[in-house]
């Protein structure tokens, strides 16, 4: 089929910038996020990972509007977006997927990623050839018709990346797509990842447990644990830190 | 514009022609026949499927069940009986201001001025109540109704209080009936058809995904708030010129209790559901009603006692909740029965078939 056929959705100015700066969220005294920076450039994939309960989520219901931070800022391409709603952050460029997928189920899938287009302002025809075009560049267009709930586990997550391309997203935020997929399922996820700056002209913060899937397609890595930034750097950079291996692995003597 | 394209525009269009179709069969059989009071009960039967798909048009695509749409009935039916009355009839009963006192405008007008004051109340009340989700949503509706039933049942200079408002011009049949139906269908279908009835089913089935992917929700509900509510306005319209007469009292429980089980039973999912259910409904409520009246075996009579009606209805629901949740169409639509063709999508777009498994690759 046409899955190496690329498609440019949107020009993105090539200095766009997602940006969080000094962000810290308390649920109740809890400290979730502790003051956080980072920043993501456009056109590059950035792997966030940390352990179980390290904050990950929570940082991104943060860049999505979901979640207000207690203290700091985001910035969208220079722009202060903190404490915007969802669905203006999304008519503004950033999409992102869930954890636990959320596909429209009792809809088809070309109609799940129509409604991703439609919130970015699209008319229902634009919306359509956009979704079409998307379903053929992840060889999925024999499924458009199907109903979201009747896809196995692994395709659901696929529509569920198609549904966030849809809406030309100046970035995307993936939050553990390669939870509960198999190896083979991983490389075509990899692919897909590794191909989105690219065809889309956008950037990508990858959150995900796999670290097959984060060395595979990261360029650069945020480690956070308990709230806080341990590490910073290149993939290789991360696998020999001290501090990551630390929080991922424990240590036997301090 | 080739065959294959016309049969893509007719698929697009299967349920809605096919919902019409059934309408309009049943309609041509009844007159027919000749028989003026089977006509009468499906001319009451046609404004109820005007009602139900009121309902649907928000129910059905937001997922939010609302209990007070009945309100919106009751504005429209009074409305147009301030607007089409003889001034010499409203001079009994109502108390208006001069404009309506002294003339008697045109029906067909009328009845569009009349579906539309209840649009505009449902966007004022909408406003608010659009940013509430689940049961507060709809016990917030359901205020609205307590709200208008009160005003209206006290309100004796513009409703002549809880008494029976009378002499409305009649002139509804089962003709007037049918083209609101089929315009009601139409209308129903093409609306959840465009983005903005995609958009809104897409926060029925997640709000949260809903809300990442652009859709401003309480936006999305009160535009089909608004829709339902001209709809349902349009049927008091439709009820008002049928009975010739109106009372506050019949816009209240009882019809609230039989629009929603109409839509539940058929299925409050798909426009097809609700049509269905209004079918199913009424065909069941008939027949219990006339077996109350008492029906005739050789020399022996056999009859229920009162209350059946009510009984039955409330039985069917239940035995529909257990058993198909979704009502009898599970929110499904009608079905296009000439397998696989040329696809088009909403947006005009048309789509080669899937290929079948075997051929692919």
């Amino acid at each position: 089929m046409t899955a190496s056929a690329p498609i440019v959705i949107t020009e993105n100015a090539s200095s766009d910038k997602l940006e969080v700066f000094d962000v810290s969220v308390d649920f109740e005294g809890l400290r979730a996020i502790d003051d956080v920076t980072l920043s993501i450039n456009n056109r590059e994939v950035f792997g966030l990972i940390g352990p179980n309960g390290a904050g990950k989520t929570t940082l991104v219901n943060v860049l999505t509007g979901f979640q207000k931070p207690t203290t700091g800022r985001v910035l969208l391409g220079g722009r202060d977006v903190t404490g915007w709603t969802p669905h203006k952050l999304g008519r503004n460029g950033l999409s992102r997927t869930f954890q636990a997928v959320r596909l429209f189920r009792d809809l088809p899938v070309v109609e799940n990623l129509e409604i991703a287009a439609i919130g970015t302002g699209l008319g229902r025809r634009e919306a359509s050839k956009r979704s079409i075009e998307i379903l053929k560049w992840m060889d999925f267009e024999h499924k458009a018709f199907d109903q979201a709930d009747t896809l196995p586990y692994g395709e659901e997550r696929r529509v569920g990346i198609g549904r966030a391309l849809a809406m030309a997203p100046r970035f995307v935020l993936l939050d553990e797509p390669a939870a509960g997929l198999s190896d083979a399922e991983c490389d075509d996820l990899m692919s897909i990842i590794s191909k989105i700056p690219s065809n889309f002209g956008c950037g990508v913060l990858l959150i995900e447990h796999n670290m097959r899937v984060i060395m595979g397609v990261c360029e650069r890595i945020h480690v956070i644990d308990s709230g806080k930034t341990i590490a910073q750097g290149s993939p290789s950079e991360i696998q020999n830190n001290p501090d990551v291996i630390r929080a991922y692995l424990g240590s036997k003597t301090e | 514009m080739d065959s294959r394209h016309i049969t893509a525009i007719i698929r697009f269009l299967w349920t809605p022609l096919i919902l019409s179709f059934i309408v309009l069969t049943i309609v041509l059989i009844v007159w027919a026949s000749g028989d003026s009071v089977v006509a009468r009960t499906i001319t009451d039967g046609l404004i109820r499927t005007v009602l139900v798909i009121g309902l649907y048009i928000f129910i059905g695509n937001s997922g939010v069940l609302a209990f007070g749409h009945i309100a919106f009935m009751l504005i429209g039916g009074y409305a147009v009986a301030w607007l089409t009355m003889s001034p010499f009839k409203k001079s009994f009963a109502l108390d208006l201001p001069a404009i309506l006192a002294d003339n008697q405008f045109p029906l067909f007008p009328s009845a569009i001025a009349a579906g539309l004051l209840p649009a505009i109340v449902a966007f004022i009340v909408g406003i608010p109540i659009m940013r509430l989700s689940g049961i507060a949503a709809s016990i917030a509706t359901f205020a609205v109704l307590a709200i208008f039933y009160t005003i209206y049942s006290n309100w004796d200079s513009w409703t002549f209080g809880a008494s029976t408002l009378v002499g409305i011009p009649l002139y509804v049949n089962m003709w007037v009936a049918l083209g609101w139906t089929v315009f009601a269908i139409f209308t129903a279908y093409l609306y959840q058809q465009t983005k903005y009835g995609l958009a809104l089913r897409s926060s029925r089935e997640d709000e949260v995904a809903a809300r990442a992917a652009g859709i401003n929700i309480p936006v999305q509900r009160l535009i089909a708030f608004v829709l339902s509510a001209f709809f349902m306005g349009i049927a008091g319209v439709l009820q008002a010129h049928f009975l010739g007469s109106l009372i506050v009292n019949g816009f209240w429980l009882g019809i609230t209790f039989l629009s929603l089980a109409m839509l539940i039973v058929g299925g409050q999912r798909s426009l097809t559901g609700a049509v269905v259910g209004v079918i199913v409904v009424s065909t069941i409520v008939e027949l219990l009603r006339q077996v109350e009246a008492g029906i005739q075996f050789g020399n022996f009579e056999f009859s229920l006692p009162g209350g059946f009606q009510e009984l039955g209805l409330a039985v069917l629901m239940i035995v529909i909740l257990i058993y198909r949740p979704w009502g009898i169409m599970g929110g499904h639509e009608v079905p296009w029965p000439f397998g696989h063709g040329k696809r088009i999508l909403a947006g005009g777009f048309a789509l080669a078939p899937p290929l079948p498994k075997d051929e692919r690759k």
